[in-house]
């Protein structure tokens, strides 16, 4: 479904990333981790067309995403989707919340999702129904973000991402910012709505625990470069790069 | 010599926070209700709990910065031989930065965005000694030298031009240089990823054994204090429901808090889960009266929300919970 197709982009003549090439099925969750400055924001930002390749080609359902223009454009930008890091702010104060959710339904309004379709009609329902979706409490509709928490703000954002039923999220460090136990809830959350929704996701993420529990495959960026892609039941095999395993190691060791 | 004031500060505690409760001027909520920990000379000691457990604000109090609408209502927080929360601003203007250092979440905000890192270096020392330009100079590539910087060019660089990992170091290295007594490190590495920020983490370590002093280390994540700390702190609403040695907390968790604070660590696995483990509720879920914990406890009873009082188990260990009992005592693990 997505191809990324040796990529490389650069930033002030520093190199951010170099012949990058991965391939995302349908329904299938790819983990990308890295540390910080590692070209994996850029990269999803790359995918999401937010960012132009200085080389290479993003094929998104046989189409080169960084071609198209206007509606076209449009037309894709639908199928995919994004989570960020920090929930605040990507929702705005001054709209209650169940406005934001269903903004993206407003911007496209011949999009039918599969879900929704017997309240398509009804901005207000919509919005019910996926914060049910969410497992948020109907009573939180009318709130203001700040009004919520940060576990509260993110599944709002999560809601606000599959409202248009996307084939690909992307997620980018979508629990780095949450309480540890609130972290636990969310990805359970994603898990669930990957399963149920049959979505392509794209999880970009530091915690190697949290890619391990979410993603079939795993690509581990290191300074911009490719330096592994595995399944994770491959994850403690011993052919695993340097690098994977120290991050292995890493994460084992904090735990004891 | 004389009989000293402080009598209750026994042995080599460096910090001693007695009975401490916080409310907020107008409406009488307790946001911190009857704290009492001890971090003795040269220990790291661990504050864990969620957003709003009341953990950053336990910080505040100690630097003497609490927002004019709170007020300690009761209690004390002893450094050394001075009771802080008794101190006037002028006085505590002299502790602060001085004999507590304070390192923050937000290493972003830490240095002004357009003057240069050295200059800032050269203000703070100037501030609080009577150096020269120069002199503050040297002692400023001193420090950075000591978080291991490539000292000259951080100098003479813009903030922005660093890194994340390097603008923490660059505020440590400015906390540290007076040699303080105490380092609050309120989440030092959250918004770092995992390798810069054990990373940072080891750096502390360092620099408490170099510099003999104590460190009180905040953070939400168990993680961290876990490997870090000799005693923890597990704060919910407000008050410490469990504290010990970290090894036994560890290996004996006994409020379910705890337990499920645990439990809901993301953990590299040898199997696949289809679900992780969590806790039931949001953070902000807070009894008024008897346990705070008690609407997300799985164990919770009638008992519950009448105050508890803290048990202990053993020397090191006591927790605010009815589970502590004698079947539990025997079943304790020592390591």
């Amino acid at each position: 479904m997505l191809h990324v197709n040796s990529i490389s982009k650069t930033y002030h003549s520093k190199p951010a990333l170099s012949d990058i090439s991965l391939y995302v099925h349908a329904g299938e969750s790819i983990g990308i981790i890295g540390e910080s400055g590692s070209g994996k924001s850029t990269l999803g930002k790359i995918i999401l067309g937010l960012e132009k390749p200085d080389q290479g080609d993003v094929h998104f359902r046989g189409s080169n995403l960084h071609t198209l223009k206007g509606q076209a454009l449009k037309a894709f930008r639908r199928h995919l989707q994004i989570v960020f890091q920090d929930p605040a702010g990507s929702l705005n104060p001054k709209l209650p919340v169940w406005k934001s959710v269903v903004e993206p339904l407003e911007n496209y309004p011949d999009v039918i999702p599969s879900f929704l379709k017997e309240v398509r009609h009804d901005r207000k329902k919509m919005a019910e129904v996926l914060f049910q979706k969410v497992g948020l409490s109907p009573e939180l509709l009318e709130r203001y973000p700040h009004q919520l928490s940060g576990g509260q703000k993110q599944r709002i954002a999560v809601a606000r991402g599959i409202s248009l039923e996307p084939d690909l999220l992307v997620c980018d460090e979508p629990t780095s910012s949450l309480d540890v136990s609130v972290q636990a809830q969310v990805l359970n959350l994603l898990k669930k709505l990957q399963r149920d929704l049959n979505l392509s996701f794209l999880f970009i993420s530091h915690d190697i625990a949290a890619v391990q529990f979410m993603c079939e495959r795993i690509v581990v960026l290191k300074d911009g470069i490719l330096v592994d892609a595995f399944l994770t039941n491959e994850l403690f095999s011993a052919s695993r790069h340097p690098y994977t395993k120290m991050l292995v190691e890493m994460s084992m060791e904090q735990d004891r | 010599m004389f009989e000293n004031k402080t009598t209750t500060s026994c042995e080599n505690n460096l910090l001693t926070v007695e009975s401490l409760s916080v409310t907020i001027r107008n409406s009488r909520k307790k946001l911190i209700h009857n704290l009492n920990f001890s971090i003795p000379q040269g220990e790291i000691f661990g504050l864990v709990g969620e957003s709003g457990s009341g953990k950053s604000l336990t910080a505040t109090v100690i630097l003497g910065m609490l927002s004019k609408s709170l007020e300690v209502t009761s209690g004390s927080v002893t450094l050394g031989q001075s009771e802080i929360t008794s101190l006037s601003e002028r006085e505590l203007r002299n502790i602060r930065g001085r004999d507590i250092a304070y390192l923050s979440q937000n290493y972003q905000s830490f240095f002004t965005p357009f003057i240069k890192v050295g200059q800032q270096f050269i203000e703070i020392i100037r501030c609080h000694t009577d150096m020269s330009r120069k002199e503050a100079k040297k002692v400023a590539i001193h420090w950075l030298n000591k978080v291991h910087l490539p000292a000259e060019r951080v100098f003479n660089s813009f903030p922005d031009e660093l890194s994340g990992g390097q603008l923490q170091r660059a505020s440590i290295a400015s906390a540290i240089m007076f040699r303080p007594k105490l380092i609050i490190a309120d989440e030092p590495t959250t918004a770092l990823d995992v390798l810069t920020g054990e990373r940072i983490l080891d750096l502390l370590s360092e620099l408490k054994e170099e510099l003999n002093c104590s460190i009180l280390l905040i953070s939400h994540d168990l993680k961290h204090i876990i490997k870090r700390t000799q005693t923890v702190g597990v704060m919910y609403g407000g008050q410490i429901v469990e504290i010990g040695k970290t090894s036994a907390v560890v290996a004996n968790p006994i409020h379910p808090y705890t337990n499920l604070l645990l439990q809901s660590r993301l953990r590299l696995n040898k199997h696949i889960q289809h679900e992780l483990p969590t806790m039931l509720g949001e953070p902000g879920l807070i009894a008024e009266e008897g346990c705070p914990f008690t609407k997300r406890c799985p164990s919770a009873m009638e008992s519950c929300s009448n105050k508890v009082p803290m048990n202990s188990l053993g020397k090191h260990h006591s927790a605010a919970c009815h589970l502590v009992n004698a079947e539990r005592e025997e079943r304790y693990v020592t390591r």
